[in-house]
């Protein structure tokens, strides 16, 4: 069979653009909606904190667990799955869970041991150590996107702290929930 | 090893094998999914996998999610090898190395040890 040089170009570039397309397409689907759920749940919980401070501890159990639940049903709907061993998760989703949990885990290890002394401190301090999972997964995936997304918002937030501590909660539902929900918006629009 | 190979290079085989090669060994993806991301008929994507998997490149499992019928597609390793032996030939034509008339294999046969 005889092909020609531009008709091997214009293959390569299908092979490169359809490549981009199911990358972003999956990081669309799975990062944007997973995205658009902790931005929620965020906004939610800092606002209802706000309002009632004194039931922290509740408002933020009740929506970290919807949001718990809701991570679950974004991959049930996930469209890809590993052939391997029967598990319908893939290798990437199940690298993933495992790395949240270690960092789920070392944030309670560090949360019981220094008992922090102020709910504002003991949230700052757990939005930064979310936004580090964002750089982390940002750097292992290549995405530039994630790594600045999740070093602003670690930016916002210490700012917010030491800067306008009586507002800290409301700074944060717009900033760190705030972004959380744009960028998924935006991978879900732009990506897809 | 370079190798031009025609099955892979009709458009729509070459997205599959595209999109397939670029999800992580083992992955599997749903039927409808890549229908929808490659924007072709349900007819056109099923006939072009048939081809695929008829040559052993890709792998197709049919299974039960929550009581509802689910197809996933998946690149095999003898597909991941032949769509890397492809791009390395596009390669070559494009920096004249290959002689593009002819599949390297045969070329390499002529040439001898």
């Amino acid at each position: 069979m005889g092909i020609s040089h531009e008709d091997a170009l214009e293959s390569l570039h299908l092979i490169h653009d359809t490549a981009t397309k199911t990358r972003r397409a999956v990081a669309a689907g799975y990062a944007g909606n997973l995205l658009i759920l902790w931005g929620s749940v965020w906004f939610a919980a800092f606002v209802g904190v706000h309002l009632a401070p004194h039931r922290a501890g509740l408002v933020w159990s009740v929506l970290d667990g919807l949001g718990v639940i809701g991570t679950v049903l974004v991959c049930r709907k996930w469209p890809i799955r590993s052939s391997m061993m029967g598990s319908r998760l893939s290798p990437a989703a199940r690298r993933m869970i495992v790395f949240w949990l270690a960092l789920f885990a070392y944030a309670t290890l560090w949360v019981v041991l220094l008992r922090p002394a102020n709910g504002m401190l003991l949230g700052t301090f757990l939005v930064t150590v979310a936004m580090l999972g964002y750089v982390v997964i940002g750097l292992w995936s290549g995405s530039s996107f994630l790594v600045w997304l999740g070093l602003i918002v670690t930016g916002l937030a210490l700012c917010g702290y030491c800067l306008i501590p009586a507002y800290l909660n409301l700074w944060m539902a717009l900033t760190g929930g705030g972004a959380l929900l744009g960028t998924g918006l935006y991978v879900r629009i732009r990506w897809r | 090893m370079a190798r031009f190979d025609s099955i892979i290079h009709q458009p729509v085989r070459l997205q599959v094998m595209s999109s397939l090669v670029s999800l992580d060994l083992g992955e599997q993806v749903e039927f409808t999914y890549l229908r929808r991301l490659l924007r072709v008929t349900d007819g056109n994507l099923g006939a072009h996998l048939v081809k695929l998997e008829e040559a052993g490149y890709v792998r197709i499992d049919k299974t039960f999610v929550d009581r509802k019928p689910r197809t996933y597609v998946s690149a095999t390793g003898k597909g991941r090898d032949a769509f890397a032996g492809h791009v390395a030939a596009l390669n070559e034509i494009l920096q004249g190395a290959a002689e593009p008339t002819q599949p390297a294999k045969a070329r390499s046969e002529e040439a001898g040890p």
